[in-house]
Formats: C-alpha cells, structure tokens, sequence
C-alpha cells in the first residue's frame, strides 16, 4: 500500500480498476427486521468512498451519451464528463466518467440510476474517488466536517432553547417523530401497515423502571403530546408497582426515590446498559427479602396482582421465534449470577 | 391494542436501541455493525450513538481478529469523528494510538478511514501527538503511494495538519532510521 513509486504514470495509463468499483454481492443473510426495500450489500459508507466523480457502467453503446448526461443533469450541475474508452467495459456497454459540480447531486444521482435500466441496458454507478485532485479531497473533507459542525450547533440550539421553554431536556429528534407520527395517525390512523417508516417491530423486553436521575446522560422524561397508548399502559401498570412495593416495602430507601420519578410521568425512556445492570443486581439482592417477609407459603397476598406479560403475536413465524428468543435470553442474563454493577465513571468497554 | 403499542414505538432512536440490542446476540454481528457505522453518517444519529456508547464499541472493533469488524469499526469512527461530542470521546477513550496501529493495516479502506479519522481528531491539544514524527514520515510515504485516493489524503494531511517545518524534518529523517508505523506485515 505504501510502495513508493516514481511518479511516471501518464495520462494514457489504462485506468485501474479498483475493488470498490465492483458491485458487491447483495446481503442474503439479513433477518426479517432489517430487510430494507432494495437489497443491499453489506457495507460501510464514509466521506472517503464518496466523490462528486461518478463512474457509469453498463451503458448501452448506441450512443446515447447525450441522453445519458441529460439523465445526470436532473440531478445537479454536470461539470465533466467523459467516456472512458480505456476502462474495461462488458462487451457492448460504454463506461463513462461523470463529475458533478456538487457531491450532494453525485449522491442523488448513484442513488436513483444505480441498477436502473436505460436504454435496454442495466446502469452500475458508482463513485471514483480516485479521479480526484488534492484540492477536490480537501474541499470534500472540509464541506462534511463543516456540515456535520453545523448540524451539532443547531442541534445544540434546538436543545437548548426548549431546555428554557419546557424546561425538559428532549431531544429534537423524538420531537419530530412526535409530529410525524402524529400526522400519520391522523392520516392513517386504521391503516398501521404502511405506518412507519420503519417495519413494525416490538421493543425487547426491558424494564420500565424510571431510574432517571441515575441516567448520566439526561434523556428526561418528555411530556406526551399524543396521549399514546404506549404511556396509558405504563401509567397503568405504574400505580400497581408502586402500591406492592409500598405495601412490602416500604422502609427501603430507594422507594421514595421510585415515587418521586414515577410522579414525573415518565415517558419512554432509554436506560443505558451500566443502569440496567445495576437495576438487576439491586433486583437480585431483594429477591431474597422479599421472599422471607412473604413468611413462607400462607401467601396472603394483598392488592391487585401484577398484570401479566402480554404474549405478543407478530402474524409471523419468525419473527415469532425472534421474539421469544429475546425473552429467553432476557431471562437467563436476567438470572445468570455473579453480575457485577458497573459504575458509569469507569466506562467499561463492550465486549461483543 | 397490543399492536397499536408497537407502533408507536418506531422512531429511529428506539430502532437504534434495537440494533444495538441485537448486536449483543446475534451472528450478525458485521451487517449491524455495517449498520451502525452508516447510521454515524446522519449528524442527526449523533447523540443517540453518543449515548449507546457506540464510539467506545467501534474502538473495540480495532481489537478485534476479523477485518471486517475492524474496517467497519474504522469507518464508523470516521464518519463519528467528525461531531465535536463524539470525538472528544474518541479521544478520552485513548483513541489515536488504537487507530494509528492500523496506518499499516492491509486493506486500503481501513486505512483511509484511519488517515481522516486523525485528521478530524486533531486539535490544539492533540496536535501534538497526532503530528509525531513517527505518524508523519507514515503520511509521507503515504503520499507517494500508488492508490491516487491514499496519496491525495495523505497530501491533504501533510498540507493541512502538519507545518511545513514538520514535514521537513521527517523528509530528513526519512534518509536515516525509519520508524515502522504505516507498513504492513508481511503476509
């Protein structure tokens, strides 16, 4: 890789072709949960592999280059373009060289002619990085750092002036799915199939315990806009919990801290891993009180039982099996002993 | 009403929260990974990877024995660093020294992420260690490579982190002793 070489190559060298021209062999292992609506191959895009320098493939060689650069230019300024006779094409097919003036219409434009038919052919494009100059590298590296800068700014705004207004610290972006969501709901309120952006998927299991002020982070509870049933069935649930672990409970300390939460009306809410941990092994340790202050197997238990978990019903075989495979799993890790709480000041690193 | 509960839990944070869930079971490991590491690319995902902790997660991947992982680690910390939060991350978890271990990886890919990865991670405080003599003798070499893409950014690098009287030290040096950072094993 790092063969220095005499820089003698001319400009009548045949272009290289590189390993990230290749189209990529589409992805057949992907479960049901993640299958997008075009297959894809399995890869990672960086500022790195995009270009406003596009190599076209596979197109017809009946000379329909006009027509081919008129197809580009509806999705931004064409600068250059060339066809590159010296690149080894398929027989029949021409390979073209497409520098947009702008890499947001580079990507437009991979994205929608990518394995689009054109004049009886099949186009493959894909970026070529490799036709740029230094200054095309710097300038593409700055556009996105300077992009992504601006993005963190307004994100920081956003935060911070509904921090003053609401005094709630929710993000932008549940916020905005707040508004989506409750724009389809309206729209499409009996139809959930063609619902969400996403296909509909249940949460894995974990626990609804609003241990908010162990969160380090401050994803606080968000005031629900939409009265969703989602929060109907925690408020409900909510008020039973409370009520049992008064009821067994009520000289342990943390208890007070569960109403003080609880009476916030949390909403969901992410818990990072350190705190479910943490959440479990405080479980694990009561477990073995509360059974004794049962006192044995009278059992008089008192107030509303628990409800119970609901059994959920995917319409699918196996997303069935996913999803009792999650439960499973959640109960064994649940169950598994010797579970160290973590303490978020020394950030233990995932290992996978 | 089971089902309406699902559906108003697809946003995109809690699909996160999903994947990343899944990353810890299952075999498909790489093509979430792969999936995490474009989900980086929207500055919008920023915070809720922030608060995954997935920035510590790509940096095991450079650990790791398979080059998928490491590559697909590598560019999400690319597409990462470039969120101020996020890269003070990178930085606080000792990133630059995982990441220069991997100049000398194999794959082109991997090793462009790594030179833009360092790049986005210099600052003031920074400058310093990522400007060792070792790393820029590295982009030196870099920048006379065959590939046009790992000579451009490594030119970028040289023109854009490094002074001028830096790299005419490491030109000098580069007569002498050589250090090894940047050139790959052997197979």
């Amino acid at each position: 890789m790092a063969v220095p070489v005499n820089n003698s190559s001319g400009c009548w060298k045949v272009p290289d072709v590189h390993k990230h021209h290749e189209q990529q062999k589409v992805c057949i292992s992907r479960p049901k949960y993640r299958e997008g609506r075009r297959a894809k191959a399995v890869k990672v895009y960086t500022i790195n592999l995009e270009s406003r320098f596009l190599m076209v493939l596979g197109v017809p060689a009946i000379g329909v280059m006009t027509e081919l650069v008129q197809l580009c230019a509806l999705y931004g300024v064409v600068e250059e373009y060339r066809p590159l006779d010296e690149y080894p094409a398929e027989e029949f097919t021409e390979v073209y060289l497409i520098k947009f003036q702008k890499l947001t219409s580079a990507r437009a434009a991979k994205r929608n002619m990518d394995e689009k038919s054109f004049y009886g052919g099949v186009l493959h494009v894909c970026y070529v990085p490799e036709y740029e100059t230094v200054e095309d590298t710097r300038l593409k590296l700055q556009d996105r750092r300077g992009y992504v800068m601006r993005a963190a700014r307004s994100r920081a705004k956003a935060a911070h002036s509904e921090g003053s207004a609401s005094s709630t610290t929710a993000s932008d972006i549940n916020v905005r799915h707040d508004q989506t969501s409750k724009k389809e709901c309206a729209e499409d309120a009996s139809n959930h199939s063609q619902h969400a952006e996403f296909p509909p998927l249940p949460l894995p299991p974990w626990e609804q315990h609003p241990f908010g002020h162990n969160s380090p982070h401050g994803i606080s509870a968000q005031e629900d806009k939409m009265g969703t049933l989602h929060d109907a069935i925690i408020n409900l649930k909510q008020p039973q919990v409370e009520k049992l672990s008064v009821n067994q409970a009520s000289e342990r300390d943390h208890d007070t801290e569960h109403r003080l939460t609880s009476d916030q009306a949390s909403a969901f809410r992410f818990l990072p891993r350190s705190s479910h941990l943490e959440i479990r092994k405080r479980r694990m340790e009561e477990a073995p009180e509360q059974s004794a202050s049962v006192s044995g197997g009278t059992e008089t238990l008192i107030g509303p039982k628990l409800p119970e978990p609901p059994k959920l019903d995917m319409n699918d075989d196996s997303l069935n099996t996913t999803a009792s495979l999650i439960r499973n799993t959640m109960k064994q890790v649940g169950s598994a002993p010797g579970f160290k709480a973590v303490e978020k000041k020394t950030k233990p690193r995932r290992r996978i | 009403t089971d089902k309406s509960y699902f559906y108003t839990v697809s946003s995109t944070f809690e699909y996160l929260c999903l994947f990343h869930y899944f990353f810890s079971l299952s075999e498909a490991k790489e093509q979430v990974l792969a999936n995490l590491a474009n989900f980086a690319y929207d500055p919008k995902n920023m915070e809720y990877l922030r608060e995954l902790q997935v920035p510590d997660l790509f940096l095991d991947m450079l650990t790791e024995e398979n080059e998928n992982f490491v590559e697909f680690g590598m560019g999400g910390l690319c597409n990462l660093s470039m969120d101020p939060g996020c890269r003070d991350i990178i930085l606080e978890n000792d990133g630059i020294s995982l990441i220069t271990n991997h100049l000398s990886n194999r794959r082109e890919e991997t090793v462009l992420s790594a030179v833009t990865t360092l790049m986005n991670l210099t600052t003031p405080a920074t400058c310093s260690q990522i400007t060792e003599p070792g790393i820029v003798q590295c982009m030196l070499r870099f920048s006379l490579a065959e590939s046009p893409r790992l000579r451009n950014l490594a030119s970028v690098f040289l023109q854009d982190c490094c002074s001028q009287e830096q790299v005419r030290q490491a030109e000098l040096q580069m007569q002498g002793v050589q250090t090894a950072i940047g050139i790959p094993l052997p197979e």
